[in-house]
């Protein structure tokens, strides 16, 4: 009987130390908990990331991640077709992000350094909702939580648990009018949260100011501009390749770049990367791959920080660094999969 | 497991509920009680644990022999803690041995242990229940209870990599200065695609190392 209660202690300290599944996975009190068809999962997904890109709204945005709080004022005006965005860091040193369309420019107005970027090589998630095959609902248990308030706002809760281990299960909070998404976790294993992030104050609906965002990026004046080169280039005729896919991960892009750290203007030191982005629809994967440099590739690394998993190995004369908002597993996977062959 | 079968007796109906986060208070005293009674309750309780636990992780399923390990490792500490309730002054009588050739000293150790046990299975149990109410205004607060490290990081348990450092981030910046280019790379497209554009292009803007 000792034996039995202990174990039933043990039980219950792993329950009440670690898993909370409890918390992840019943429903709230009182909501409903009812499995989304495929057809209504693909809805609500496009609605989130339609409303993300077509809606006026502004608000403060907060991410926990890693142990760290930090939030940004974010301002998204539409204006037809063009989508207009500006961002400013709240915490830490001061850094404003405007986007107009897929120019991307990033400020720190305090060393006087810019970033200017093109986001438009890779269209991932509508592409992958819009090819038929729908990951989303083969991959992920998709449910329904009933409603919650957030932001002052009536948000629909839906929970995606993965079917397998290779990636991490999400709780979003979608808001019931426009479809926008207001609060998203991502949960471990044991559905314990990885990362939160959510709006603390919205304004849904607002005038569009597109000078707001356009004014501060047509004057660049006294501003050091860097602007990392970014080349479209296929893996395999770089002569990599996956030897076996990892389940549910298709590729979305590939490119050859400079890794800059924000704010480093020795273009230099800066070395060529291949980096190859892997997607299942939510979670994303990037392969890094450079040449093997032994004075600063000294050893492997795992490293996490919040859902974000980093694995660096040698392979052969290369050196390899896989990141991924997935369980380290995965990273193995794609890490046991990847080879080079010419 | 709410799908606990209807012919199953009510106490035990409230005990898997209860398991499940799904009782009110009245319900959770009623079978926090029955707990405390019934042996087959208990046992029952166990198995409920067990069951969520394997249709959670597999691996907790099969690693009876780390189990056993953290029991044996369990049980040398709760028989290192000081009584917190005075033990009944030993006896002559007591001294000697008993059935299993073990002092029987020890079984007046026991006598402790298994209320405390009990104690502390039922705390456990409250955790749990107020946990599993967090989606309310104490979201926060279950957000920070959920780390009970403190640190805010899930440690990749029971994954490390052969000869390779686990490098945990417990702050503003990883110490590994090299990482952050390529968090910074990967969090331009990474989320990014995923929900829409301000939980990942957000998460990149907010999140990255800042410039020094």
């Amino acid at each position: 009987m000792l034996n039995r209660l202990l174990t039933a202690l043990a039980f219950s300290f792993l329950v009440g130390a670690f898993a909370l599944p409890a918390a992840a996975q019943s429903p709230a009190a009182g909501g409903a908990d009812t499995p989304v068809d495929t057809r209504e999962v693909r809805a609500w997904l496009t609605r989130m990331h339609d409303a993300a890109g077509h809606r006026n709204f502004q608000g403060i945005f907060v991410v926990n991640a890693g142990g760290t709080v930090s939030s940004a004022r974010i301002a998204h005006f539409c204006v037809g077709a063009e989508q207009f965005e500006r961002i400013d860091s709240l915490d830490g040193q001061m850094r404003q992000v405007f986007r107009h369309n897929d120019i991307v420019h990033t400020l720190w107005p305090q060393s006087r350094v810019a970033m200017v970027e093109r986001r438009d090589l890779l269209t991932t998630f509508p592409a992958l909702l819009q090819s038929g095959s729908d990951h989303i609902a083969d991959f992920y248990d998709v449910r329904s939580q009933g409603s919650e308030r957030v932001a002052a706002r009536d948000a629909l809760v839906l929970l995606l648990r993965p079917k397998d281990g290779l990636r991490y299960g999400y709780r979003l909070w979608a808001d019931r009018i426009t479809g926008l998404l207001l609060r998203a976790e991502v949960l471990g294993e044991h559905g314990e949260v990885l990362e939160a992030a959510a709006f603390s104050d919205l304004t849904i609906g607002g005038r569009a100011q597109p000078d707001s965002v356009l004014a501060p990026m047509s004057k660049l004046d006294g501003y050091r501009v860097m602007r990392p080169s970014l080349t479209p280039v296929r893996l395999e005729a770089e002569g990599w390749s996956l030897r076996q896919p990892v389940p549910g991960f298709e590729p979305v892009g590939c490119v050859r770049r400079t890794l800059s750290r924000p704010g480093e203007v020795d273009a230099g030191a800066t070395p060529q990367v291949l980096q190859a982005i892997y997607s299942d629809g939510l979670a994303t994967v990037s392969i890094f791959i450079e040449p093997h440099d032994p004075n600063r590739h000294t050893r492997g690394v795992q490293a996490s920080v919040g859902a974000t998993q980093t694995l660096m190995r040698r392979a052969g004369a290369s050196w390899v660094t896989i990141v991924g908002d997935v369980p380290a597993s995965t990273l193995r996977q794609f890490s046991a999969a990847l080879e080079y062959k010419k | 497991m709410r799908s606990a079968s209807d012919g199953q007796a009510q106490p035990l109906q409230d005990l898997s509920a209860l398991a499940d986060g799904e009782v009110d208070a009245a319900a959770a005293a009623r079978a926090c009680a029955h707990w405390r009674t019934d042996p087959l309750a208990r046992s029952s309780w166990h198995a409920y644990h067990l069951i969520g636990d394997v249709l959670r992780s597999d691996e907790l399923a099969s690693d009876a022999v780390a189990d056993a390990g953290f029991l044996g490792a369990l049980r040398l500490r709760l028989a290192d803690e000081p009584a917190v309730v005075a033990p009944r002054p030993i006896d002559a009588a007591a001294v000697s041995i008993d059935d299993n050739g073990a002092p029987a000293a020890r079984a007046t150790g026991r006598s402790w242990m298994l209320p405390a046990a009990l104690a502390a299975s039922l705390m456990a149990v409250a955790t749990v229940l107020v946990v599993t109410r967090g989606t309310g205004p104490e979201a926060e607060a279950t957000l920070a209870r959920a780390r009970p490290d403190g640190g805010g990081i899930a440690a990749p348990r029971g994954e490390v990599l052969q000869d390779a450092p686990t490098l945990v981030a417990d702050g503003k910046l990883i110490r590994d200065a090299r990482l952050d280019r390529y968090l910074a790379a990967h969090s331009q497209f990474g989320g990014s695609s995923a929900l829409g554009v301000p939980s990942g292009f957000l998460r990149a803007a907010t999140t990255q190392a800042p410039d020094r």
